[in-house]
Formats: structure tokens, sequence, C-alpha cells
């Protein structure tokens, strides 16, 4: 498996093959995605990544994308004005590019990934300032924002029951801010690359951001929860349910969150489809849910402390 | 500092051309420890490994090794070899991470791709597109490949030429690499199914070929390519045998056991002043005199004698930066036996050597050294550390074709238990970057009472400590001479041999 370039056209299908088998079809067609990219170098749109409290997961499994060579992504669909883990950049190289990139005319699309920390400024710093004082810089002059996995979206670790540094998420961040900018969120720990690739394709070829439900997320791999369409809805529906781990049947008395967890996991499994973590014999962590990390995960059969309300 | 997982900044004093103090600050704070107090122990699994998304399956690892001590129980073999399985893919994928995608261009030239006349198609079309860029009216033109450092980058054009070839090779390498996590893990990063007792996947027939399938294609690529690159880099760079070399003291934990939880592939230990000693776990104390911490006492702290880190507030924290001597970084102070320690590959490989507890790391150590023309002494450097990082990948792939012939499909790999009450428990294990450590204690009704992580970049990035002893690359910075300190590209090049990882080494 080595990284051939393939043609544009070539990896277009790919991406459309794959954006059909995530069932977002609809939103762009295969005419779409080839007119995204015929652009010259100056017309390609820059994009900002930024780390707040994250644990860079997220960026490694933007790294993993399958469907199109991440160096096409770099050099062909986008420019990478700035991230994290790829950019040569360092030290005050990058504070230059990012305030001239913001004070340019020439926008770009900014990405956050991880929580920002609103009553403990410091527990975040970037080039001397804190974070919050850049995604507040960042996001004003983007001209499209994506909270890119769990934390950024819908506060996840960070944000966890126990956590001290108020950490908001980049929507209610920016609320908090009155910033008003069209805004995506990709809930998922980490983000899966396929919802972040054809996000940045929707908004780099007609200029918006996809449909979205009220949490902002893209309606297409957002509208089921994992419990709507497991491979195990049989046997809940039969009321055959696992007392252990491996053994046949549903996972729910084990602490399945599938039922309070809307992604794609069913129809687009991890690492290209390789597994899920239901198929991996283990119950949905709701790592895609608002209430993501609960009290209890996995637990007993006949566990007594999980009908008690979480904290 | 970018190419690195997370938040760190450095700062130095430098003096006619020679770095003469150093200070490397975490500077990013979650407080993960004290918000795990009150959650079902098992969920300490799965929160621990979000601690970081480039390691995640040491933590995982741990936090089960951890909770398994407290049960009382250790995984069937079956469970140890499918942990080992996932693991070690995922080490495979940390280490070509590292080098290719984090450090490789701070020694290979990107910009000699201008010369390339072959017939690549991938060099071709790079060369157009960097061609075409630096036409083009952009503030930044070929981002994220520039700018950069200018520095004494490789000079041999071929060299060049193939690095960058496996530049972008590395990068689907790492996705099959953390395809294979996913065949048993479930998922890369963040793998769920390592839990107390095993590993929930039961293996089939179908899973193990897949794996052995995807093995297939990696093996050659880091016995071949990767192998080639480390070792031209090391001899074109041979001078950084000797640069960012540091206390040279090197603590280890045993890690990668065979299916019995013994024989592992490298030796636990301290190597301190040259002298190697088996470990000993009690000997680890930790201090946060110049941390951004509120909890007194502030030194020779033992792991759980804290039981919640108290981060001081913003006020505080800016009168801590106008302080001479004020508190500079998240990250806290860990020292074993009262020393500092570099933690990593070449702990474990320079600890293993010593301990003569594994005869193919010996044999490949010696054949290294006598084609490198250096010594076991020369490890902890610059170079030493990524020459180790082959070596341990070599190793690893070896393990992992042994351990899965070993696996006996359709055998439940995992073992229930319920969560312990008011119980106690340690786990040790290496992260591609070192020794990592955590402690859970539970309440009455099996929830967390302490959770404590010590982990390899708290090791590394540690500021000074209540003695006023810098952290392990603090001192590896101190000393080292720049050709231009517009440019220190040898300090990059030091801080980023250790790997570090910031969102781990705070948490």
């Amino acid at each position: 498996m080595t990284q051939t370039p393939i043609n544009r056209r070539e990896a277009l299908k790919k991406i459309y093959r794959a954006i059909v088998a995530a069932g977002a079809a609809t939103f762009l067609s295969y005419r779409d995605l080839l007119a995204a990219v015929s652009q010259t170098p100056d017309q390609r749109p820059n994009v900002i990544w930024l780390h707040g409290t994250s644990c860079t997961g997220c960026s490694c499994s933007f790294l993993d994308i399958d469907y199109v060579p991440v160096v096409d992504i770099l050099t062909k669909f986008t420019n990478m004005a700035f991230h994290p883990d790829i950019s040569l950049a360092t030290g005050s190289q990058v504070t230059n590019i990012l305030e001239r990139l913001e004070a340019s005319s020439q926008g770009y699309i900014f990405v956050l990934e991880g929580g920002i920390p609103v009553s403990m400024p410091h527990a975040c710093v970037m080039g001397e300032r804190p974070i919050t004082e850049w995604v507040e810089l960042l996001a004003s002059g983007a001209t499209a924002c994506i909270a890119a996995g769990t934390c950024a979206a819908l506060g996840g670790i960070p944000k966890m029951h126990g956590t001290l540094t108020g950490s908001m998420t980049l929507d209610e961040f920016l609320t908090h801010k009155g910033i008003e900018k069209p805004l995506v969120s990709l809930p998922g720990c980490p983000m899966k690359p396929e919802h972040f690739v054809y996000t940045l394709l929707h908004q780099v070829k007609t200029g918006r951001l996809p449909e979205l439900d009220e949490s902002k997320r893209p309606l297409h791999f957002f509208s089921y929860t994992n419990h709507d369409r497991c491979i195990l809805y049989a046997d809940f529906q039969e009321k055959r349910f696992a007392r252990r781990i491996g053994e046949p049947g549903c996972l729910l008395k084990l602490g399945c969150q599938g039922p309070v967890t809307k992604t794609d996991c069913m129809i687009n499994g991890h690492n290209s489809n390789t597994n899920t973590c239901i198929r991996a014999g283990h119950p949905c962590i709701g790592c895609a849910s608002e209430q993501f990390p609960r009290q209890i995960l996995l637990h007993a059969y006949d566990e007594k402390r999980v009908i008690k309300k979480d904290f | 500092m970018t190419r690195i997982e997370g938040h760190l900044r450095f700062e130095t004093r430098v003096e006619n051309g020679m770095v003469m103090d150093a200070h490397c600050s975490g500077e990013m704070f979650r407080g993960i420890e004290a918000a795990l107090i009150g959650h079902d122990a098992r969920v300490a699994q799965q929160v621990t490994q979000r601690v970081c998304g480039v390691c995640p399956y040491a933590h995982a690892e741990a936090a089960s090794l951890a909770l398994e001590a407290a049960m009382g129980i250790r995984p069937n073999s079956n469970g140890q070899l499918l942990r080992n399985l996932i693991v070690g893919a995922y080490q495979l994928q940390d280490y070509l991470l590292h080098f290719y995608t984090l450090c490789a261009l701070d020694f290979i030239d990107v910009t000699a791709v201008l010369d390339y006349k072959g017939s690549d198609a991938g060099l071709i079309g790079l060369r157009e597109w960097v061609a075409s860029e630096l036409v083009s009216k952009k503030i930044f033109p070929a981002a994220p490949f520039l700018p950069r450092y200018e520095a004494d980058y490789l000079q041999d054009k071929e060299l060049n030429h193939t690095a960058i070839r496996h530049y972008l090779d590395a990068l689907p390498m790492m996705a099959n690499l953390h395809r294979m996590v996913a065949i048993f893990g479930a998922k890369a990063p963040h793998p769920v199914t390592i839990e107390a007792g095993g590993v929930t996947t039961v293996p089939t027939v179908d899973t193990l070929m897949h794996y052995h399938s995807l093995l297939a294609k990696v093996e050659p690529f880091i016995k071949q390519s990767f192998f080639n690159d480390v070792v031209a880099v090391a001899k074109a760079f041979k001078g950084y045998f000797r640069e960012g070399k540091g206390y040279g003291n090197l603590l280890s934990y045993a890690y990668f056991p065979d299916q019995y939880g013994a024989n592992h592939m490298t030796a636990g230990g301290a190597t301190i002043g040259g002298r190697y000693t088996p470990l000993d776990i009690q000997k680890v104390t930790e201090d946060h005199r110049y941390s951004y911490y509120a909890n007194q006492p502030d030194k020779d702290l033992r792991p759980m004698d804290v039981r919640r880190l108290e981060p001081i507030d913003y006020e505080r924290y800016k009168q801590e930066h106008g302080k001479p001597q004020g508190k500079y970084s998240w990250t806290r102070s860990p020292r074993y036996a009262g020393e500092v320690m570099e933690v990593g590959p070449a702990a474990r490989v320079v600890n293993t050597y010593k301990a003569g507890t594994n005869p193919q790391l010996t044999e490949l150590v010696d054949r290294l050294n006598r084609e490198l023309g250096i010594s076991i002494e020369d490890y902890p450097s610059v170079m030493g550390r990524h020459l180790s990082r082959y070596i341990m990948s070599h190793l690893t792939i070896d393990r992992l074709k042994r351990d899965l012939a070993l696996v006996e499909p359709g055998k439940l790999a995992y073992e229930e238990r319920g969560v312990p009450k008011n119980a106690q428990g340690m786990g040790l294990t290496e992260a591609t970057r070192g020794g990592l450590a955590h402690w859970i204690e539970t309440d009455n009704e099996g929830r967390i009472a302490n959770y404590e992580l010590i982990v390899p970049t708290t090791w590394n990035i540690s500021p000074r400590d209540a003695d006023g002893r810098p952290g392990a690359v603090e001192k590896m910075l101190i000393g080292t001479r720049l050709r231009d300190p517009e440019n220190p590209m040898e300090l990059t090049r030091i801080v980023r041999s250790t790997d570090p990882c910031m969102a781990c080494s705070v948490h």
C-alpha cells in the first residue's frame, strides 16, 4: 500500500463512493466535487487548525483518511496554512502565520480540536497568549468554523464531571463572545476522518456547510442513534440480552450507550469500517454523545449502581 | 513548538552561540486525575486513554493493569496475546508517526523535491505543487511545508528523494497499523476493548487472517524503508550521537510480556551513572514546587500522596510569571531515587542491553554499533533515540508474528470480575515515548477514590525540582552550541528526539 498519488478524477470518484456509502449522496454530486478542486493555488481555501485542551486524537484520526491521500488534501483541495502536527513552521513563525492570515482578506476555514478553558485561561496557552484569545481572534476572521471531535463539539473529556477549567464547546464559546459564524460540530472521540473530509469538501465546493441538526451536526451522519441501526437490534427486540461479555445478545444491560448516541458507526465503522465497538464485543461507550463520559460505562449485568442518576 | 503532541514552550538563554539555561513549560491542563474521583473504577480505562490521542493504548493498558492488580487477577493467555497485538501495532504506528510525520523533515530537505528528475508520480506531483505554490500570491506558499527553520539539512539529493517518498508512504502505512489495532481494539485512536480482565473481542480465524495480511504489508516497510532512512540520517548526522545527552540516567518498566505475563521484550530498571539496577518502584517521588499547583507540601511526595491537585488561579499564574524563581509549568517533577531520569526508547534499549534479558536485542544492538561505529553509551542522544525506535520496531514486529500464531480462535479473551471495593492497584507499562504508571484506589462502592498517573513526558519535560535541578530535556538543551540562533534547529531536534507528549504529561 504505497501512497501513489492518483489523478484528480480517480480521487474524486473514491471520495464520492465513500460519501454514497456514508449515506450522504444527495448533498454533493460527483460533478459538484470535480468542480471543487479545479482551482489554482490562489483559489484553494486556507485552513487553520488549532488545538485547545485536546489530546491530538482527532488529528491522528484525520491522518487515517483512506479515501484520498492526505497529501492530496494538503496540496489539491486546501491550503493547510497551519496544522500543529504537520506544519514545519515552529515558534514565532506560527504566530506570524496566524496573525497575518487573520489580518489578510484571504479568508480561511477554522478548525478547533479540544475544549476552550474559559474559567482558567492559563490552562491552555500558545505563544504566550491564552487559547481563549486565539480562538476569539481566529473564529472572528473565519469564513466557517469546524468543531472537530467531541471535546470541541459537545464537551467530552475536558468538560467531564469534576473538571475545573470551565471548558466550553466551540458553539458555546462563539455564543458567549457574540461571534456569529457558520459552524459545524463533528462529535466522535476521535472524530471520524470521513465526517471531516466530507464537511471540508462541502464548504470548499459550495461555500456553505452541509445541512445541520439543532446541535450543528451534519444530518447525514448524525440523524440516527447507534441503537437505531445496531447489528444486534433484532436481539434487543426479542429481548435477548447478553449477561456477560462474550455471550450472544444485545449489550444494553452491560452498559451500552447506543440508544443515546447519535452517529453513524453502524454504517461507517471505525478505521475505514474495519470495526465498531459493538462488533468488538464491547458496549458502545457513547463517545459521540452529549453525556460522554458517564459516571459508569461497562458494568455487570445485575449492576445496581447504574440506576442511580449520573452525579 | 509544533510537531509534537500538545502545547510545549521552551525558553533558552543563549550566550556566544551556546545555550546557558533552558526552561520547558507544559502549557495545557485538564485536571483529569481529580475529575475521575467518584466515577466507576472501569471508567478510568476509557477516560485516561483520552489523556493522549497519540499513545492511548498505553493508558488503556496501564489502567487495566492497575485495576487488575486491585482485583488480584491477570488476563488469560488469549487476553494477553490480543492486548499485545493491539498495543504492538499501535506502537509501530506511533514510531512511524514520530519519525516521518514529526521528525524527518528536521533532517530531510523537503525542497530537494524541486530537483527531482525521476519518474515517481508522487514526487513529480509534489515537485509541481511546490513549484506552483512558490509562484502564487499566497502569504505563505507551500504551507504546511514552508516556512521552516533554515538549517544544515541532508545534502545527498537521492537520499532526500527516497526519504520524501517514504514520508508519503508512511501515511497509509500508519492507517494500516491503526486498522490492525481496530481489528481487536474496535478503533484507533482510543481502542475500547482493553478492559481489566482481558480484551472483550473474541478472535476468529477471519480476524486473525486480516491482521496477518496487514502485518505482512507493514513488515517490509519497517525493516527496509524505515531501517534505511534511520541509518542514512544517522550516518549523515553522526554528531547527533553526542547532542542532547542530558544526565544519561535511564528508567524503564518491564514491557511486552509473553502470553503468560512473563519474559518481557524489554527490561525494567534504572541506569544511573552507567550502572544498571532492577526496578524498585518505591523509589519514585514527585515535586511540584515549580509547577502551577497550590498543594503543600510540594516536594518528595509519593504517588497517591496528593488526593486532589489544586491548580493555581489566573491571577496567581500571572504573578508567578513575573517572579524570577516562579512556577513555570503544568508538568510536575518525578524523580527516581532522587535522580532526574530520562525515559523512552533509549532507556528501554540500554536497560535491556545491560540487563542481558533479550539476546535478540543484544545481537541487533551489537550489529548496529559495529555498522555505525558507536557504543551503548551513545544511545541517550538525539540520534541514539531515533535508532532505538527502529530497534524497538524491529523487535515488536517479530513478537507480533509470534503472538499472532499463538492466539486460539473462538476462545474468550476476557474474564469477568466485579469492580473491587476499597482496593488499590498499580499498573506499569511503556508507551513508545517511555515508562507509564497508573495508580488506582477505590471506595466502598467500587468508585474511584484517588487516581494518579506518572507519564513518560512528565519525566522528560519536567521543570526544576524542589532542589532546583533542571528536568531531563532542560539538561539536554543546556550546553548546546547553535550554528544560527535565529534558526535554532539543534534545539528542536533535541526536544523532538524525546517525542514529547504534552497532553499526556500534564493530563
